[in-house]
């Protein structure tokens, strides 16, 4: 029994201590990794991926998988920089009203992800895949090419202002986890989600709507990946169509490295913060450590392995898909 | 008869005239392209259909390529929708079958400029053209042993622009704000792209000249802002204030190192990018950026269209012509701050208008293989 608890404690707690590792590993090689500067550096990098990796943890949770957040992101970005510049081009001028209207898009991108996925019945993978497309395809009609800029300061004033040393939307993502976490924990949505992803059937037999769950599911999942999009407004003070560019490998990696299972029931918010810090700590870190960037892809597949290899249960999954 | 009502009766029998040249124009034009498919277009295209075929509606560069196009389209008389857009999508197997399934359709009677998608490509796309009896351009991608005029007249030309001398010249600017001395980073496109390694050594080349300029690092951040921004961020890290100027090799990037040097309050740090897109220029002038390099894709985009259906017409024969003219670089154009407001207004603001005929008026000279 105590070797049991152990063991469990390890493998909880395993993410976390990959992550100290690897500060202490890049830290040993130069010492100005380990610096106040860098860390915030760290932050606003893995701020919108942070927040992609959340929508998408609820998914993963529910045993389902949604791939739809490039175009997802892409377009509320898009779409909340339009409607920013439109409404006055100032947060203080009515610009704000376009953060709703953002989030908004983005439940209802989640909506149709859900719907098709539970009412057409097609697996989430291929559906939100699909969706993904229709989102970016959107972007690219809406600018047609062209990049939307946004030069409002008090708006930028989540990349530019300060308090202790980071910058403000490390503070707002702070808080919108701790919410993810809320939701996970201390709703009935969110422990439904651990039903579903846990046993379907049993969910089902249980007297559980799964469709209506999956359907909220998504549609959680897409108020995430607008916020996203806003941020990566804020971090780059632009939209375009390849906005939500790379989010997809980002977001599953960190989901994964951070030791939520892939086959659902498994994990949960606090893991997919721990991924997202992983591996935009080996992404940070191997520039600073100086390794030439044509080793840096091969380093970090070998990482996300060794990752996943210590931080994920596998002992009692009988097929690997 | 007042004059009044003289005046009414003479401006009513114009009209009516009008009116009945207008409907028989107007019926011959509705009536013709329904017996023969698409007969307007064969009337001014001399019997040819036009298509471009290129990566996608994603980018302003791309965008402007296609503008190119259809302004040569529209210069016959013709109307944009008169050009073929064969979009490829990053595929160089979806670039070949809708080259052949445009020359099927058209009986081999396609006049076509295209990006190949990648070098391997462009020697099945043109080959593909030969044989189906059609006239083709390439631009950017091809492999060093192919060439026009081993092809035939069907290959008519080649258009591509060289990285190396303009960057140079942009880094050339960078070190000499930079004082002639400190460090310098250079953020770079896809490792193999033939882009990315001339623009390096456009940089390389005119450290040859700055002793006391150090080059500090050159990483790969794949053209994209946000990857940019993440590395500038870590070379800041890495480098702190021994960085003294960024050479970008595209304008994608250059957004991105500016809003992460935005982000630590680091103001005033010279950059130069490369594209020329509008948003670049815009910061050309606000001073946040010290250059980029304008290629002019409009013009190419027009241009290759251009030889390719004046060829197939018989303007001129490609084999009488000299290698330079089926082997050459696009223009090149280095935007400061001096002549942005300048520059915006001659090629952003208006398009100019070209004369197609031109054929090699804006050529930087032959392509020369290393």
């Amino acid at each position: 029994m105590t070797r049991f608890l152990t063991r469990e404690a390890a493998i909880r707690w395993a993410p976390l201590l990959v992550l100290i590792a690897l500060v202490i590993l890049f830290t040993a090689i130069n010492p100005d990794f380990f610096a106040q500067r860098n860390f915030a550096r760290i932050a606003i990098a893995a701020a919108p991926a942070l927040m992609v990796a959340i929508g998408v943890t609820f998914i993963i949770v529910m045993g389902s998988i949604d791939l739809s957040m490039e175009g997802a992101v892409s377009l509320t970005a898009v779409l909340f920089c339009f409607a920013f510049l439109w409404l006055g081009g100032t947060l203080a001028a009515g610009g704000w009203l376009a953060i709703p209207l953002a989030l908004i898009v983005g439940g209802l991108i989640g909506l149709i992800n859900g719907l098709v996925h539970v009412k057409l019945r097609i697996p989430s993978f291929m559906a939100s895949l699909a969706m993904g497309f229709v989102g970016t395809g959107a972007a690219v009609l809406i600018t047609g090419g062209d990049i939307v800029r946004i030069e409002d300061d008090t708006f930028r004033a989540l990349l530019t202002w300060r308090i202790a040393g980071f910058p403000l939307m490390v503070y707002v993502v702070v808080i919108l986890a701790f919410l993810a976490w809320f939701i996970q924990n201390h709703t009935t949505l969110g422990r439904n989600f651990y039903a579903v992803g846990g046993g379907e059937e049993l969910a089902h037999a249980s007297g559980l709507n799964v469709r209506r769950v999956r359907i909220t599911g998504f549609v959680l999942a897409g108020v995430f990946y607008a916020i996203a999009g806003m941020l990566q407004v804020a971090k780059l003070g632009q939209a375009e169509s390849v906005t939500g560019a790379n989010f997809m490998f980002i977001s599953i990696t960190s989901v994964v490295v951070g030791g939520v299972a892939l086959w659902g029931g498994i994990g949960g918010v606090w893991n997919t913060v721990v991924g997202v810090l992983i591996v935009n700590v080996i992404n940070n870190g191997m520039v600073v450590i100086g390794l030439p960037d044509y080793v840096q892809d091969g380093m970090l597949g070998l990482l996300v392995i060794l990752a996943v290899v210590l931080s994920t249960d596998r002992r009692n999954i009988s097929f690997v898909k | 008869m007042s004059t009044f009502i003289k005046d009414f009766v003479e401006r009513e029998k114009i009209n009516r005239r009008n009116f009945l040249f207008a409907s028989a124009a107007g019926l011959t034009a509705t009536a013709v392209p329904g017996i023969l498919g698409r007969g307007a277009a064969f009337a001014d295209a001399g019997g040819w259909s036009l298509a471009w075929s290129y990566r996608d509606r994603a980018s302003a560069y791309w965008n402007a390529i296609v503008s190119g196009g259809e302004a040569y389209v529209e210069s016959l008389g013709l109307t944009k929708e008169d050009m073929t857009n064969l979009i490829n999508e990053g595929s160089s197997e979806k670039s070949l079958a809708d080259i052949k399934a445009f020359l099927a359709k058209n009986a081999g009677k396609g006049a076509i400029a295209s990006d190949p998608n990648d070098s391997p490509n462009a020697r099945p796309v043109v080959e593909a053209v030969r044989d189906a009896g059609g006239y083709v351009s390439t631009i950017w991608n091809k492999t060093d042993d192919l060439h026009p005029w081993d092809i035939g007249d069907n290959y008519v030309a080649h258009l591509s622009w060289s990285g190396e001398k303009p960057s140079e010249d942009a880094a050339r600017l960078l070190f000499e704000k930079m004082g002639g001395e400190g460090g310098v980073v250079h953020l770079g496109g896809i490792p193999a792209n033939i882009p990315a390694v001339e623009r390096l050594n456009g940089l390389k080349n005119a450290l040859k000249d700055f002793p006391n300029i150090e080059l500090l690092d050159e990483q790969s951040a794949d053209w994209d802002t946000n990857k940019a921004a993440e590395l500038m961020s870590s070379y800041l890290t890495r480098y702190g204030d021994k960085i003294k100027g960024v050479h970008c090799a595209n304008d994608n990037m250059a957004y991105g190192v500016i809003e992460a040097l935005k982000a630590e309050g680091i103001t005033g740090m010279p950059i130069t990018a490369f594209d020329g897109n509008p948003e670049a220029v815009d910061l050309v002038m606000k001073g946040e950026l010290l250059a980029t390099v304008f290629t002019n894709p409009h013009w190419g985009g027009g241009i290759a269209l251009a030889l390719a259906h004046q060829a197939a017409i018989g303007a001129f024969k490609p084999s009488e012509e000299p290698n330079e003219h089926r082997e050459f670089y696009g223009p090149s154009i280095l935007v400061t701050q001096a002549d942005a407001e300048e520059f915006k207004k001659t090629y952003l603001d208006a398009t100019p208008t070209y004369d197609w005929t031109d054929r090699w008026g804006l050529s930087a000279g032959g392509i020369v293989y290393k």
